[in-house]
């Protein structure tokens, strides 16, 4: 067992560190007031190699691994949570390519996205089907070598941008993957919504009516879909779970430097005792947090299957997040509930860790059900 | 398209912030955008509006200020001369600029033949032309004085601290003399303006280029004083 980062990935942090600190940071505040998306941070992000890392090598990716890539996504979120999901925002929408489409789709979906900047969107949520996604009612009918999607996908990060989708429709009683692309007629983008946080992530409606896909965009088999969406969760939850332990190092620091150095009752904030515990246990929860999420990704990267460490790791890691922006904002008193200050910021942004790729109670779900199948926990 | 344009706006402003300003934060008591880099060597700085005395470090990219203390006995001159006095100019520069405009739609109006359009102005051209050149002596004239007093607040009132949005207004009223000295040089040489009719002398080629240079420069001494008003209003009211 070695918990040291090898000189590569020590390499790799620094960079991550280094963009953050010139780029994310600055303007965060900006962008969470603003609402953009920050597509010149995303382009030089892009540029740094930061987004795409999972595409294969042989499709112009650096097929990098997902403990690595949970090291450069604490990184970033640790400057802005919204920000960092716009950047890392593909991934989720490239893996259920990667894991099941052919190599004419890899080439003409993944490769591009390696040569400039382009989006994608995992479009699987609907109105009435978030956290049970058997529920999903877009239709999916076989129209000679075409398939005709109908139906509205709702709260899809990156919809506004993204240059394809990967879509779950129903296929009959099954449903099934395809890759639509966002050309095509009868995609109908929403506006912006106006979330509770990570203002700088672009969240969308997305409707579908009358879309024709040939065959040849389908992902698998038909009735393959399910099963393609939730093994994508194994690979992304690790990444997640990095952005909320981003934010806990973010809430951290902030707290731990606004303690150091204002003075009350003729002393240092941190001497008092219920300040300065308050350090100690956002930093034992954040230490906790990334061993469960290194330990997620790091089996994944080894072909183990993760599904219960991904989501002990996702789970803990948002209760983490905001349970430290909270801390934070109490440290620095009226000021954290002020917007001049990070802190209330952060307390929106954490928020959503607790709910998106799988709310908290599903990850415990999802926990109790792999304990059902153990004799001895050991 | 107002909003369009009120973004355009927005984003040179940002865009000129994040060059000249560097990592910014807002004073967390009066909520004035300040610059980091003012910060001195113990990394202290005091709100030029409120007189918060801010401790700053950076955190991972994020300024984090502390407030240590308030200033609350600061120099306040009897008499706001600079306030008072950077109402002449920025209150007479546009109608300058609109007697200038007024001529050079005459001016081309007739030049096009189109002599009936702004036909008024055309007759009354060589007393616009005057009153155009006294407005624009006046506004750039007693921008000095509005220098002078300027740089008499930030001596006593700011006691010559270092800040970014001073800096700006330092260089752009220097600016603002420079283009407006250049206007009515301009104005006098008889290059712009026919001495006989008023009008611009637009039949030439020469005529054209110091035509366009001369309403080049009204209108970026335009541009020029209303961003020197709008960093002075916020050193004045804060947000």
């Amino acid at each position: 067992m070695d918990f040291n980062p090898t000189p590569r990935q020590q390499e790799l942090v620094e960079r991550a560190r280094e963009f953050t600190r010139e780029w994310i940071s600055p303007n965060a505040a900006r962008y969470d007031r603003s609402g953009e998306f920050p597509r010149d941070i995303c382009r030089e992000a892009f540029k740094r190699g930061f987004m795409n890392p999972h595409v294969p090598k042989e499709y112009g990716g650096a097929a990098e691994a997902v403990v690595d890539h949970c090291m450069v996504m604490e990184e970033l979120a640790t400057g802005c949570s919204g920000i960092a999901t716009a950047i890392d925002g593909n991934g989720l929408s490239q893996y259920p390519v990667i894991l099941a489409g052919t190599d004419a789709q890899k080439r003409r979906f993944l490769a591009p996205m390696t040569e400039e900047l382009t989006f994608s969107a995992y479009a699987v949520t609907e109105p009435e089907a978030g956290s049970d996604v058997s529920r999903v009612r877009t239709t999916a009918a076989k129209v000679g070598n075409d398939y005709v999607l109908n139906g509205v996908k709702w709260w899809i990060t990156n919809g506004s941008v993204a240059s394809w989708y990967f879509v779950l429709a129903r296929t009959g009683e099954t449903l099934t993957g395809f890759i639509v692309p966002a050309d095509s007629p009868g995609i109908v983008r929403g506006p912006k919504e106006v979330n509770l946080g990570q203002h700088a992530s672009n969240t969308v409606r997305v409707t579908l009516e009358d879309v024709k896909v040939p065959e040849a965009f389908r992902l698998g088999d038909e009735g393959k879909g399910f099963d393609i969406a939730m093994a994508t969760f194994n690979h992304t939850r690790p990444g997640v779970a990095a952005g909320a332990n981003g934010i806990t190092k973010a809430a951290l620091n902030i707290a731990l430097s606004y303690a150091k150095r204002r003075r009350t009752f003729d002393k240092k904030l941190i001497s008092n005792q219920g300040i300065s515990f308050k350090l100690a246990e956002m930093m034992t929860r954040l230490d906790a947090a990334r061993f469960l999420t290194y330990k997620a990704a790091w089996l994944f990267d080894q072909g183990i299957d993760n599904a219960r460490e991904a989501a002990q790791a996702k789970w803990f890691a948002a209760d983490v997040a905001m349970s430290a922006a909270i801390e934070c904002a109490q440290v620095l008193g009226g000021y954290g509930y002020t917007q001049e200050m990070p802190a209330e910021k952060l307390i929106r942004d954490a928020k959503i860790y607790q709910i998106y790729e799988g709310a908290t109670e599903i990850q415990k779900m999802i926990i109790v059900s792999k304990l059902l199948r153990m004799k001895e926990v050991h | 398209m107002f909003e369009d344009l009120r973004r355009l706006v927005g984003r040179i402003a940002d865009a000129f912030k994040r060059r000249f300003y560097g990592p910014t934060f807002r004073c967390p008591v009066c909520h004035l955008v300040l610059a980091a880099i003012d910060a001195d060597g113990n990394g202290l700085l005091v709100c030029p509006v409120c007189g918060a005395v801010l401790e700053i470090e950076s955190v991972y990219g994020h300024v984090v200020p502390v407030v240590l203390d308030m200033e609350i006995h600061r120099p306040q001159p009897k008499l706001r001369l600079h306030p008072l006095a950077t109402h002449l100019p920025i209150g007479l520069l546009p109608f300058a600029l609109l007697g200038a405009v007024l001529l050079a739609g005459a001016s081309l109006a007739r030049q096009l033949g189109l002599g009936g359009m702004l036909g008024a102005v055309s007759r009354r051209a060589p007393l616009l032309a005057d009153a155009t050149l006294v407005l624009l002596v006046v506004a750039v004239g007693f921008s000095l004085a509005t220098l002078a007093s300027g740089l008499w607040d930030w001596n006593f009132r700011y006691r010559r601290r270092s800040y970014r949005q001073i800096r700006v207004k330092i260089a752009f009223a220097i600016g603002f003399l420079v283009l407006g000295a250049g206007a009515i040089a301009l104005h006098l040489s008889g290059a712009v303006f026919s001495a006989t009719d008023g009008l611009m002398r637009l039949g030439s080629p020469a005529g054209v280029v110091a035509a366009c240079a001369y309403l080049g420069a009204l209108f970026a001494d335009m541009v020029v004083a209303a961003t020197l008003g709008h960093i002075g209003g916020t050193l004045v009211f804060g947000r």
